[in-house]
């Protein structure tokens, strides 16, 4: 049935619902003073325009992959914090052990990555 | 999953656990240990011998672990047998000469501040291997492979400054990731036609009426793409050459038998458990008949091993040679495979043991050699047969064994392949097998002429492997002769390691 994709369909309207009143109200209420840098297309804080055949240093990209580590640490986390009540009915403490191997690995990866200076731009 | 369920999973992948805890020490001990490296270095050889004796005391027992406790048949995720034990010590025994030859290497001295990764990368291969060698999910077998794969292409760039490193490291790299995907896509494929991942819930579905053959036929070669590449089988053998020359010799000789010996146990409990419905009173597999596993690997051990053995004729670099050669042996050894009975099984598993021996033995030499002189090559052994005794009669017999020349126990290996081969009636593929060892011969024993039959020069460099170094290649040499002449225990012992659970 195509009901059953209705919370779908409302998702994706209440977003851009959402996103279209952010955008308008803000130059509604807020004060306007545009200049040319502000007008800039947002890339995180990098010239969107310009060539491409750049080089970037490649402290970049290893920060960028350790801040990887850390967002799926939280992926693992959050469905282990969701479902912790039930684990915690069923297990006792013993619900606390995975997630907590699992921490002192990544932390031990986090402490070896700081010692060994990796986290050091210059 | 039940907790008595997690309790005995555990315990049945004791050995695993052991590894995975020493690895957390490793990375640990690198960190406090700054200037003096010997902590982590005995901390990464005893971790071996940890494990090791936890292999030993559970070597009797065998099971499914992580089972899914609501399917009727509670098939795991991992399978614990004897077959595996047997190639886990191939793996563990590997790994401690791996580790030993590391303290001893000159090349890996250049980086001796960064020692403690190479021995946690080390770890991380052996870990990647053991769940390889159990493995009988389809997800796990990936996820272990591509453990193993990630630490071994670090460790073949390790010496990170010097250009053939890095370029092995590279070219290992994309041509790990080009089979790592083609495989994926296989494993896909097959979910797709089964709806499960498990081994033994795709054999029982797979005897179905609703299969379509091509298409299993193509996700299977995409499969096999992935293990051929771990085993270096003759169409995803490039790598080999390039990477064996670039990469340490340690790393070298650990790809050319642990990791290779983790791909056998892969490929054949893949083709046991997936497509044989039951094994006969003669110890025959019978095949589902959906996939033609025989001619595939018939062709492909043919190909393999002929395309070994004449490249290797031309090789001057000893490490490539090397390569060649065990290409060549990965040949030889699914000879075992396509017999498809509890006899070939039987020759594989006894040309394995021999092989370690002897593979890790001609490697060992080489660093030696190549720790005094700086190279590889072939022409820079002129003479070295008597300057440097010891290492040339070394080196000799494992040369002698790899041709598998009678009073070493290359031999006993070989033959034990030609008998299973004869008795199940392909005199064909065993005379093609019996020319590839003659022409293996010639550069075999072209290293041996270097050595003897060229005279010594004045500026011929003498070489004396201190006393640690000649204990361990008299570890290796020994028993290559002896277990050509007293083979039993061996023989005896791969009988009783037949063992891979199944319907």
């Amino acid at each position: 049935m195509l009901l059953d994709y209705l919370p779908i369909f409302l998702v994706l309207a209440f977003s851009v619902i959402v996103s279209l009143a952010i955008v308008f109200s803000s130059r509604l209420f807020g004060p306007y003073r545009p200049n040319k840098i502000k007008n800039l297309s947002y890339e995180s804080g990098k010239d969107p325009v310009g060539s491409t055949h750049e080089r970037i240093s490649v402290k970049y990209y290893l920060v960028a992959m350790l801040f990887i580590i850390f967002d799926i640490e939280v992926i693992y986390v959050y469905p282990w914090a969701v479902e912790f009540r039930n684990m915690f009915h069923s297990n006792g403490l013993f619900a606390f052990m995975p997630m907590f191997i699992f921490l002192i690995v990544l932390e031990l990866g986090y402490l070896y990555i700081l010692m060994k200076g990796g986290l050091k731009w210059d | 999953m039940e907790m008595t369920n997690l309790y005995q999973s555990l315990n049945l992948i004791l050995p695993e656990l052991v590894l995975s805890a020493v690895l957390v020490i490793l990375v640990a001990a690198d960190l406090i240990y700054h200037n003096n490296k010997a902590p982590v270095k005995f901390v990464a050889l005893s971790g071996i011998v940890v494990s090791f004796f936890f292999l030993l005391f559970n070597f009797d027992n065998s099971g499914f672990a992580f089972t899914f406790g609501n399917t009727i048949r509670n098939f795991g995720l991992v399978t614990v047998d004897n077959f595996g034990h047997f190639f886990k010590l191939i793996v563990l025994i590997s790994s401690f000469f791996v580790v030993i030859f590391s303290f001893s290497s000159i090349e890996l001295k250049e980086a001796e501040n960064r020692i403690g990764e190479y021995f946690a990368l080390i770890y991380g291969m052996i870990i990647g291997m053991f769940f390889m060698i159990s493995a009988s999910d389809l997800i796990l077998v990936y996820l272990s492979m591509e453990l193993l794969s990630l630490s071994s292409y670090v460790l073949a760039g390790f010496l990170k400054l010097r250009e053939r490193n890095s370029e092995a490291s590279l070219k290992y790299l994309i041509y790990g990731a080009v089979s790592s995907g083609l495989m994926l896509f296989g494993i896909s494929i097959l979910y797709g036609m089964t709806g499960s991942t498990n081994l033994y819930v795709i054999n029982s579905l797979i005897q179905g009426p609703n299969i379509n053959l091509l298409t299993l036929s193509f996700a299977l070669i995409l499969i096999f793409a992935g293990i051929g590449y771990k085993i270096s089988s003759a169409p995803f053998h490039f790598w080999t050459p390039d990477v064996y020359e670039g990469a340490p010799v340690t790393i070298t000789a650990f790809l050319s038998v642990a990791s290779k010996a983790a791909g056998f146990a892969l490929l054949i409990r893949f083709i046991k458990t997936t497509f044989v419905s039951y094994t006969d009173a003669n110890g025959a597999w019978n095949l589902i008949n959906v996939f033609d596993w025989q001619s595939v690997l018939i062709a492909i051990s043919i190909l393999t091993m002929t395309l070994g053995n004449f490249s290797a004729l031309w090789q001057d670099n000893m490490k490539r040679m090397l390569a060649y050669s065990s290409i060549a042996h990965a040949g030889y050894m699914m000879l075992g495979i396509l017999v498809l009975s509890n006899q070939g099984l039987l020759a594989v598993l006894i040309y394995f043991a021999f092989y370690l021996l002897m593979n890790l033995g001609a490697f060992l030499v080489v660093m030696l050699i190549a720790n005094k002189i700086g190279t590889e090559d072939i022409n820079s052994y002129n003479g070295l047969g008597y300057t440097s005794p010891f290492l040339s009669v070394s080196l000799a017999i494992f040369l002698v064994s790899l041709t598998g020349i009678p009073p070493t126990a290359g031999f006993i290996g070989k033959l034990y392949l030609f008998i299973a081969l004869v008795d199940a009636k392909m005199i064909a593929v065993a005379v093609i097998a019996l020319l590839n060892t003659v022409v293996s011969l010639y550069y075999y024993i072209r290293v041996l002429k270097h050595m003897y039959l060229i005279k010594t020069e004045p500026d011929t460099p003498v070489i004396k492997p201190n006393f640690i170094e000649t204990l361990i290649v008299l570890a290796l040499a020994v028993p290559v002769i002896l277990f050509g002449i007293y083979f039993q225990p061996v023989v005896d012992f791969a009988k009783s390691c037949l063992v891979i659970l199944g319907m």
